[in-house]
């Protein structure tokens, strides 16, 4: 075998530094919540109660560690928002990015084809704080005084859906989740759409064949075999919202300690919990909120790869069925 | 006998009125879908096109913040400084892993690096600008930095430039590549000014979506790059800077009307930005690729 | 050939590109001659600070000094952390954070006090009355509605609204938190016993509470929310003018009503300013006197007596030492319903100013 040469290991070192950065990063924000991890425990992720304790009375030893008087990290209510928003997004999305994916591969004037699938690809590049922007004039708004009196007056007898169970301000659970919704739908839509155009041509022909409608052709025939492409789409999509931070923090209403009762409640992800907490944070003396806040970004970090992983084992898996 | 059949007019069932009334539904639903993804994205722009154009004037460009009025020189400048010094860290190392990618990497290390850069794409961008902020704003003493925020930046903006720039360098033709090594060109040589020149437009795609993704970016910066009410000063470390984004995120809260115009401002912008860079490389460069 | 003339044009490029950034850095050196300062913290201080900034820079030109709006919280910590020059705060350091960085200086700029605001439709006129352990109680959740009989006794004659209380709290590190925790605290025993003081504090569970970021995020808040009450420093007056919130009055230690004015200000400030310290870190919440108001406070700026260099170190002391005297002239703090600082504390905070060295 001919000795690799010098400008492949080079290259290859090149392409050695990402890993190398997630590695640094990773291991960093792992050694640096250690302590946290160990003061935390379990409860971690099993308690409501997030407490900075008494910042202004001096630290007490607990278990070991020296935190604030009364101190106690818990952050299942931002674990339930981020998978609540989340799954609520994805919701609204999945159907939508389908039903979008249809009408561009199907339905879409050929010469309008190209324009219109650029129009859903460039909602997936507007940036989260323009998102956020436009969820506080618009949406929140919007929510408070249309969509959320219409939810109301058709699911009120559900406690859940009922917007006179709160405060009725627009911010919450809703926008956030609409607002990851608009993010991810043309992560799906596009992805869905690709698949749509290369299901090949013999299929729908039989199908036309055998007297189906267009409808039919799409919804029977075409949609079946793109199906592991649509899961692959739903998951990175999931990836996108677990992780999204502005748009949510300026829409969600930011909430501490309790858990929604409505879907109009103001709620806290994670990823937006560790923006808007890290000053707060920082004036613990005793240094472990702030680890806290690092364990809250690991336990993040985890989900969001687990997410990813499950993704490429799906779409890989398929690949192997397929060529089977 | 015609050999032509007249078309008889055929009763159709129950259940073929159905499926039709079915179908029909289906695709109105389709078209509905399509709207609810369409006219938010359009009531955003047209809202910010109208908020922020009212803001416009000469004095926008040409003076900075203070306070909360005044212009957007400073955010304008300390934007396009943390972009391109961005590009200044994740375009060789982007484009070179992209390129380790397509041509060396069918194999098992390649496809562990591929995953491991997916997962970095992954990474909330909090988290990122949380790590910088405790390494290099703190550890390293940079404070906050234009340094800080571009290699933050880079980070985040890596692994897409690696991904697009393996796409398109797979795409060029194995016999080029065989043809150059075939006259006796070394690896370098072929790397380079073979398949590189054959794929550029597809990397300068990758390239530019890489600067329209940190031109949008926030959440990395907060912590890192801090906040300057004045124009860069061409200071790395020690000195903070402002950035467009930082506008919107902030001063959308401050209950001033002259904070708000400046916040909508601000998100026009940096739209226009992220606009133009994507649909001019959906419009000029896709179809070279 | 063409990849050798592209080759040169890529080459030519880059050269070019170099050479603007060598020329831009050189420009960027030539103008860094002076010192840049950077100031964060209390938004309830932020207003007065962006009035003080030009005419400080123009009696000083040569400094440039940036504001931001982060909260008392942030402002602690970075000046600590060194991050930046001034924190701003309304909340002094606590011992502990005394303990461990000893070589912060916590010096007092003005004197600012914190209203409690509220949005009741039709009510916004009048000045409604509260005391600190009917506000602990809404706040705690005990209180929930707007026509309790604890707020109806205290506003006798007065219809209040039967709906749900929204009380909307700071999420980030506030110092508006501090002296509106420390009222609580100093006048309710059951909310010291439980919840204490601090720059953020374990609110409470309540249903349908807000967290709101910053002033100007407590006053949108209240704007959008009818029913909702919030923790405003007076700075703000006139955002909440305009929009036409109401004003509440708060009992006092003396058990008096009383409004944020200058009149009360000034009385709760001479009761207990006397008291200063040396390192000037008190609290001016709930003063006796009859004619005080309960939430009072000095505006600090956070600083580290020791600067990188001795430029930036001069261009601090003569922002804080312009602050202190001509930035407490009535012109300035009269927009935003401060007081000045008393002659005794400004000659603490003259003292403290002496020990910042570079």
């Amino acid at each position: 075998m001919k000795r690799a040469s010098g400008f492949r290991l080079s290259l290859t070192g090149i392409a050695l530094l990402i890993p190398l950065a997630l590695f640094i990063i990773v291991v960093f924000l792992a050694q640096y919540a250690w302590p946290a991890i160990g003061f935390n425990g379990i409860r971690f992720i099993g308690t409501i109660d997030w407490s900075l304790g008494n910042l202004y009375m001096n630290p007490v030893t607990v278990r070991g560690y020296s935190v604030p008087l009364g101190a106690n990290y818990g952050i299942l209510a931002f674990i339930v928002g981020t998978l609540l928003s989340s799954f609520l997004a994805l919701l609204f999305a999945l159907p939508v990015a389908v039903g979008t994916a249809i009408f561009l591969a199907e339905a879409a004037p050929d010469r309008l084809r190209p324009a219109l699938s650029m129009l859903v690809e460039l909602v997936a590049v507007v940036p989260s704080v323009v998102f956020g922007l436009w969820g506080i004039y618009v949406l929140a708004p919007l929510i408070s005084h249309y969509i959320g009196p219409g939810i109301t007056a058709v699911f009120g007898f559900i406690p859940f859906f009922n917007i006179h169970n709160s405060t009725g301000s627009g911010f919450g659970l809703l926008a956030a989740a609409i607002v990851l919704a608009l993010m991810i739908t043309p992560i799906i839509a596009t992805t869905l759409y690709d698949a749509l155009r290369q299901v090949p041509r013999e299929l729908r022909e039989s199908a036309v064949a055998l007297g189906a409608t267009r409808f039919e052709v799409v919804t029977k025939t075409m949609l079946p075999t793109v199906r592991v492409t649509l899961v692959g789409g739903v998951v990175l999509g999931l990836g996108r919202a677990l992780g999204e931070t502005m748009a949510v923090l300026m829409v969600s209403g930011g909430a501490l300690n309790y858990l929604p009762k409505t879907i109009f409640t103001p709620i806290s992800t994670m990823a937006a919990f560790i923006l808007s907490q890290l000053d707060s944070a920082l004036s613990d003396p005793t240094g472990m909120a702030v680890k806290s806040l690092a364990e809250i970004a690991l336990v993040l970090f985890v989900i969001t790869l687990a997410v990813n992983a499950l993704a490429r084992v799906i779409v890989r898996g398929a690949t192997l069925v397929r060529n089977v | 006998m015609s050999a032509t059949f007249e078309a008889v007019p055929t009763k159709r069932s129950s259940l073929e009125r159905r499926r039709m009334i079915t179908s029909a539904i289906g695709w109105a639903l389709c078209g509905l879908a399509f709207l609810l993804v369409a006219i938010p994205l359009l009531d955003l722009v047209l809202t910010i096109l109208i908020k922020g154009a009212s803001a416009f004037s000469i004095t926008l460009f040409t003076t900075s913040s203070n306070g909360v009025k005044g212009g957007l020189l400073a955010a304008i400048v300390g934007t396009a400084v943390l972009s391109l010094g961005s590009l200044v860290f994740a375009v060789p190392i982007g484009v070179g892993a992209g390129m380790y990618l397509s041509e060396y990497g069918q194999n098992r290390l390649g496809s562990v690096i591929r995953f491991l850069s997916d997962t970095l794409t992954g990474m909330p961008s909090v988290v990122l600008g949380y790590f910088s902020y405790i390494t290099m704003v703190i550890g390293f003493g940079w404070q906050f930095s234009a340094l800080a925020g571009s290699i933050t930046l880079a980070i985040m903006i890596v692994p897409y430039l690696a991904r697009i720039t393996e796409l398109s360098l797979q795409r060029v033709p194995v016999s080029m590549r065989e043809a150059a090594f075939a006259l006796g060109a070394r690896e370098r040589t072929v790397a380079f000014n073979v398949v590189l020149s054959a794929g550029l437009p597809g990397v300068v795609t990758g390239v530019l979506l890489g600067l329209a993704i940190s031109v949008g970016e926030t959440a990395p910066l907060i912590y890192t790059a801090g906040w300057s009410n004045y124009v860069w000063n061409g200071k790395f470390i020690h000195q903070p800077i402002g950035y467009l984004t930082y506008v919107i995120w902030t001063f959308i809260d401050q209950p001033y009307k002259s904070a708000h115009a400046l916040a909508f401002a601000a998100a026009l912008l940096v739209m226009l930005v992220v606009l133009a860079i994507n649909i001019g490389v959906r419009i000029v460069l896709r179809p070279k690729i | 050939m063409r990849s050798d003339a592209k080759l040169r044009r890529s080459t030519l490029l880059r050269a070019a590109a170099a050479a603007a950034l060598v020329a831009g850095l050189g420009m960027g050196v030539a103008q860094a001659a002076g010192v840049s300062l950077v100031e964060t913290g209390s938004s309830l201080l932020y207003p007065l600070f962006n009035i003080w900034v030009p005419h400080f820079e123009k009696a000083y030109p040569g400094v440039k000094v940036t504001t931001q709006s982060t909260g008392s919280g942030a402002g602690i910590a970075q000046a600590i952390s060194g991050v930046v020059q001034i924190g701003a705060s309304d909340a002094y350091m606590s011992d502990q954070q005394i303990k461990q960085n000893p070589d912060i200086l916590n010096i007092p700029l003005a004197i600012s006090a914190q209203a409690i605001n509220y949005n009741l439709p039709g009510l916004n006129d009048k000045h409604l009355k509260f005391s600190g352990p009917v506000l602990a109680g809404i706040y705690t959740g005990k209180i929930t509605k707007w026509n309790d009989p604890a707020i109806e006794k205290l506003n006798p004659g007065v219809k209040l609204p039967d709906h749900q209380i929204i009380p909307v709290h700071r999420t980030d590190g506030s110092g508006d938190t501090f002296i509106f925790s420390q009222y609580l605290d100093f006048s309710t025993p059951s909310w010291a016993n439980t919840v204490g003081y601090g720059t953020t504090v374990s609110w409470p569970a309540v249903q349908g509470g807000l967290g709101a970021n910053g002033n100007p995020g407590m006053v949108e808040a209240l704007k959008q929310n009818p029913y909702a009450i919030a923790y405003i420093g007076v700075s703000f007056y006139k955002e909440v003018a305009q929009a036409h919130l109401g004003k509440a009055m708060l009992l006092n230690k003396a058990g008096k009503f009383v409004l944020p004015t200058a009149k009360t200000i000034s009385a709760a400030a001479d009761e207990l300013v006397g008291k200063t310290p040396a390192d000037e870190r008190i609290s001016l919440v709930f003063a006796p006197g009859a004619m005080s108001y309960p939430i009072i406070n000095y505006e600090y700026a956070i600083v580290n007596s020791k600067q990188k260099d001795a430029a930036t170190a001069k261009a601090v002391k003569d922002l804080l030492t312009w602050a202190s005297n001509q930035g407490n002239s009535e012109s300035y703090l009269k927009q935003v319903e401060f007081k000045a600082l008393p002659a005794a504390v400004k000659k603490l905070s003259a003292e403290q100013i002496a020990k910042i060295s570079g």
